[in-house]
């Protein structure tokens, strides 16, 4: 394995967290928030970002288990991976890769196309309604959670590739920024 | 006479204080459980078991919920949802207690008092 090439992407991407695997334990996301809080910390991040980023990180984590295990039901092959990063200008990055059935592909592409349309007031009042109706309300959650994540971000990216007939491989990525409050003058 | 209710916090799921005799409902802590419907299934059937019991003598609920994940917010509305339909047959005060730099929590606070405007919801700022 080369270590040397490890840590320069690692350094050159400002990756503060990455986790690679097909499962992802309700332990191992305490365990990874946990650092994150440390790194707040660290660099001061305010409570509202670092609460964004951790809302981010646990809404995509939660949401690879469940479109990751339902996948695990048809082959054996799931691979899941999340990074947390730093930009260069200081905001921060959440990005999500995993694959996932083609039929969730599909109505996973409906919602994400409405959802990055939506200006933030638009996105509010949409989650509001729907965490009233329960519409999209699953097993597992209550189907909001991407109208969650564009709420604390500034942008989110996505992308399918289909891999077979089956299968897509997922690319979701949120990004979020320190808010400079009030002008600078010197 | 319904048992008191108590679950203790863990790193992904608030504590849960429902004491019958004190008339104090308090949930308080974090709450972004994988599976948060089942997690909560047994405080909703306690609240429902509670409220099904006629009393005059007010209820008061606690809760201080520092960060939540989608779901848990759903479970909160649908929570909600259950006092307000208690509320025409009891006496609730609500207290959304949050921490004056959360303000994700302040906004969750107003939303919830706007979503349930016949509830007594207080907002209370913790210092």
């Amino acid at each position: 394995m080369d270590l040397k090439a490890l840590h320069s992407f690692v350094k050159r991407d400002g990756i503060v967290f990455l986790t690679y695997g097909g499962f992802l334990s309700q332990t191992l996301i305490s365990g990874m928030t946990e650092a994150l809080e440390k790194e707040a910390q660290y660099n001061e991040l305010g409570m509202g970002l670092s609460n964004n980023i951790f809302t981010i990180f646990i809404e995509l984590s939660q949401n690879m288990m469940k479109y990751t295990s339902e996948h695990q039901r048809m082959s054996e092959s799931s691979e899941g991976l999340i990074i947390v990063g730093k930009e260069s200008d200081n905001s921060y990055y959440v990005i999500s890769q995993n694959i996932i059935s083609k039929s969730d592909a599909v109505s996973m592409n409906d919602r994400l196309k409405e959802v990055v349309e939506l200006d933030k007031d638009a996105l509010k009042k949409k989650y509001r309604e729907l965490r009233r109706s329960g519409r999209d309300r699953h097993y597992k959650g209550a189907g909001i959670g991407f109208y969650e994540i564009a709420k604390r971000s500034d942008s989110v990216e996505y992308d399918f590739i289909d891999l077979d007939e089956n299968t897509s491989f997922f690319t979701f990525k949120a990004s979020v920024g320190q808010k400079v409050k009030g002008d600078i003058k010197c | 006479m319904l048992e008191k209710l108590f679950v203790a916090p863990s790193k992904c799921t608030p504590q849960i204080d429902f004491d019958p005799e004190s008339r104090i409902l308090a949930v308080e802590g974090s709450s972004y459980p994988e599976n948060t419907f089942v997690f909560y299934a047994p405080m909703m059937e306690w609240v429902k078991a509670y409220f099904g019991q006629e009393s005059e003598q007010k209820t008061i609920v606690n809760l201080e919920i520092i960060y939540f994940n989608s779901s848990s917010s759903k479970l909160l509305f649908d929570f909600f949802d259950a006092l307000e339909e208690a509320s025409s047959s009891h006496d609730i005060e609500i207290n959304w207690i949050f921490d004056a730099r959360n303000e994700v929590a302040m906004e969750a606070g107003e939303d919830f008092t706007e979503d349930f405007s016949h509830l007594n919801i207080n907002l209370v700022e913790k210092q």
